[in-house]
């Protein structure tokens, strides 16, 4: 005993180096079933479609099928960058990494600030449909209608919804998450409640109890046929959205058994189980509904913001509630989980010095980052309180600036890939694809939708047709958040000019 | 002899590095500074991949314990590691297998605003779980000098034999005076019987404790307190309590075998407590003794 003591204390003071673990994730948890279920709950896709079906039937009509396929293709040609950047300098702050290892400091400040915005802005929107759904469920559960309409007084409205970003944020700030079983849950929950929607959809069409049937037509699925560029490019940007997320099953890796091959087929599988059900419920949607802009028509302004919100009921009858649950509970779990997000690119940013340093605190209790945690609280809050003052449908003006927003940093982040491999691009077939043509095509393509979203956007009519000083409110919101963030960025670029003069985060491989 | 200690780089983290430095320096014994950090769980979906975040932690996680180790004297060997598991508390008790710790040593908590402990959402998952004795530094505890006296709070149910004995031991290695508490919630009236039945009780033990001829604590040293009051935090703040003591207590007998399950007597103690509390698993003096025939020497308790 006596010697044991001697010994340890003679090995003593040392202070050995940190007995670093290996990294966090533990390899080989996830097989393909899980990896398509963190895929489809990325995606959230009961959401989604609330969220963008309606807005994108303004846009399109009938083509919507024709348009949710298109707007696929950018995004898998995105993926193909995101990934190779991701396998290359795995960090959190990705776009705002990537982007400024590529362009240098203020295209990646940019891009950073692109990403954070959307997030920004979608959690404002997932907070404010989970508030829509859960009125309309507490209506759905006390068999009173009048209940669904307190999420139209709008001081009830914007208090709920705050309540629900700040409690989203504080599990997000304690570091809890959701686990395997919660997770594979409200998924197949989700996936049953929208096949359902689409069976009782179109079992109303057959026996002639639909509020508009309409036949379907090939010429849905043409995308050719979307009656003019400005429609198509609304369209695209939108239909980015759903697919949103959808990226991650790619960047899985050694969280997967086999590393390999499942992300691969994970996110093949994620793909096909999103556009059937994307398919099954847009053709659906549209064969009980119609696009007319009256009623329970698709097309009808009124509908726009949330179309599982008006349809559910006439569709589903009594089981609408089921619809009611699935939004409510996919969108209260993407809303705590998306909080990570923009906290991370934040926490990124004020790690390399490109924002204030507190940005990059970690807690030492949850050991989550919680300054940036709270600041984005704080940002999703204002944003839909300026919105919901401003607009007359803030759901369906939030989510056409999401698209737009969405376009632009993917749009930076691909072309990121593109010049930061450029020494490698016409090294072999596999790298001339993946980290040149395929991320230059999906960028270019994201770039130029963004910019003909943002110029069309200035009709005061686009979106939901509210506007100020003669501008549309989507030019406006998109453009705004952009404008900000250049302001910040000088402000930032004055204050701290480390970061700006590339000191920090170097250009080049 | 090898303490780990849960630390969070707050002051709930340098409670239990000053408790961990005062327990070492009466045993010679050498600490391993513990930051437990979450797995990130892959079905958290999130538009960030998890992998990048995970180096953040890591390296925030080493500046913690730079600023830790830097806080210890240096007749006290310590050493400092990352862990990582899905629970706090979890990723702890693995650290304590992989070291062979004798003991884990946490701050209770870290905003005991009204009560000195307020246990922590960790400290009370260790509690329930934890296979050695848990030492819980309460609130603002800054002492660092060895401990002075040994309490040990007798209970009358099984198992208070093989506490007893830890502590007798303990106190024996430290060389400081033992203290066996029993502690009394009473109407008044037939208080004087009770406490002399429950001091009686309590010197019976001791006495079938004390190691018989061979380098034990001197009886003289050993002392037998009954502390009365309405209510256990009553009792327990009638007691005078040395700013170098600390107050063992046995796990409940809820317990699994070898681990911690604070009872509700012991949860109360800790509320009103104004020192350190280690709280020792059931059954755990029981392996030592097992061991101590075989002459394996490593054990907190052993001699």
């Amino acid at each position: 005993m006596s010697t044991e003591h001697a010994t340890a204390k003679a090995a003593a003071h040392t202070h050995p180096g940190h007995g670093l673990s290996e990294k966090g994730l533990k390899a080989g948890s996830v097989g393909l079933i899980g990896a398509v279920v963190i895929g489809v709950s990325c995606i959230a896709p009961a959401y989604t479609l609330t969220a963008a079906l309606g807005p994108t039937v303004s846009e399109v009509g009938v083509h919507l099928p024709a348009i949710f396929l298109v707007g696929f293709i950018p995004m898998l040609l995105v993926a193909f960058g995101y990934r190779e950047l991701n396998n290359a300098m795995p960090d959190a702050g990705t776009s705002f990494t990537w982007a400024s290892r590529a362009f240098g400091p203020w295209l990646g400040w940019m891009g950073g600030w692109g990403l954070i915005a959307a997030t920004i802005i979608v959690l404002s929107n997932l907070a404010a449909v989970a508030v829509d759904f859960f009125y309309l469920m507490l209506a759905q559960l006390f068999g009173n209608p009048e209940l669904a309409d307190l999420t139209t007084n709008l001081p009830l409205n914007i208090a709920t919804t705050l309540v629900f970003i700040a409690l989203a944020c504080w599990i997000s700030y304690r570091g809890m998450e959701t686990t395997k079983t919660v997770q594979y849950v409200l998924v197949a929950f989700q996936l049953l409640v929208l096949g359902w929607f689409a069976v009782a959809a179109f079992s109303h069409v057959a026996n002639g109890t639909a509020f508009d049937a309409t036949a379907i037509a090939p010429d849905w699925f043409n995308p050719f046929a979307v009656e003019s560029f400005s429609a198509f490019a609304a369209g695209v940007s939108l239909s980015i959205f759903i697919y949103w997320g959808w990226d991650v099953t790619l960047t899985m890796n050694e969280e997967t058994r086999n590393p390999k091959k499942t992300p691969g087929r994970a996110a093949t599988v994620t793909v096909l189980v999103i556009v059937i059900i994307y398919m099954t419920v847009a053709l659906s949607t549209l064969a009980f509904a119609g696009i007319g802009t009256e009623g329970l028509g698709a097309g009808n302004p009124e509908n726009q913001g949330s179309i599982f919100a008006v349809l559910a009921g006439p569709v589903m009858g009594p089981f609408a509630i089921l619809m009611s649950l699935a939004i409510l509970s996919s969108s209260a779990a993407s809303l705590q989980s998306t909080f990570v997000s923009p906290a991370r690119t934040l926490l990124s940013m004020g790690h390399y010095k490109a924002l204030p340093h507190k940005f990059g605190k970690i807690s030492p209790s949850y050991k989550s980052p919680s300054y940036a945690t709270i600041a984005s609280a704080v940002a999703a809050a204002a944003f839909y309180v300026i919105t919901r003052t401003l607009s007359e449908n803030a759901l369906w003006d939030t989510i056409t600036a999401l698209g737009m927003m969405i376009c632009f940093y993917y749009g930076i982040t691909a072309l990121a890939c593109v010049w930061f491999f450029r020494a490698e691009a016409f090294s072999g077939a596999h790298a001339f694809f993946f980290k040149f043509l395929a991320p230059l095509l999906g960028g270019v393509i994201l770039l130029v939708m963004f910019v003909k979203t943002a110029y069309d956007s200035m009709d005061p009519e686009y979106g939901s047709g509210s506007s100020i000083g003669g501008l549309g409110l989507v030019f406006i919101l998109g453009m705004g958040v952009i404008l900000l963030g250049v302001v910040l960025m000088l402000v930032m670029a004055k204050l701290r000019p480390e970061f700006f003069k590339g000191q920090v985060l170097t250009r080049g491989q | 002899m090898r303490y780990v200690v849960g630390y969070s780089a707050n002051a709930r983290g340098r409670d239990a590095v000053n408790l961990a430095v005062s327990l070492a320096r009466g045993r010679g014994a050498s600490l391993d500074l513990v930051v437990a950090i979450p797995d990130a769980g892959p079905f958290n979906a999130a538009h960030a991949p998890a992998a990048g975040y995970d180096s953040y932690l890591h390296q925030q996680a080493g500046e913690w314990l730079d600023e830790a180790l830097a806080l210890i004297p240096s007749d006290v060997p310590a050493k400092a590691h990352v862990r990582s598991g899905e629970s706090d508390a979890q990723t702890l008790i693995d650290a304590c297998d992989e070291f062979g710790a004798d003991m884990l040593i946490i701050g209770a908590t870290s905003n005991g605003l009204f009560k000195r402990f307020t246990v922590g959402s960790v400290a009370s998952a260790l509690l329930h779980a934890a296979t050695v004795p848990v030492a819980l530094a309460p609130h603002g505890y800054h002492r660092r000098d060895a401990l002075t006296r040994v309490s040990c709070g007798l209970g009358d149910r099984p198992g208070a034999e093989e506490l007893l004995e830890f502590a007798v031991s303990m106190a024996a290695n430290r060389q400081v005076p033992l203290r066996v508490v029993s502690l009394l919630t009473l109407d008044a009236g037939d208080s004087d019987e009770a406490a002399d039945a429950a001091r009686d009780y309590a010197r019976k033990h001791l006495a079938a404790a004390l190691p018989a001829g061979a380098a034990g604590v001197p009886s003289a040293k050993a002392d037998v307190v009954v502390a009365q009051g309405r209510s256990v935090e009553e009792a327990v703040d009638r007691l005078d309590w040395e700013d170098g003591e600390v107050l063992l207590i046995g796990s409940s007998r809820l317990a699994r075998s070898r681990s911690i399950f604070l009872g509700s007597t012991a949860n109360r103690i800790l509320r009103a407590l104004p020192v350190p509390m280690i709280v020792v698993p059931s059954d755990y003096e029981l392996k030592h003794l097992n061991h101590s025939t075989s002459n394996d020497t490593s054990r907190e308790a052993q001699a």
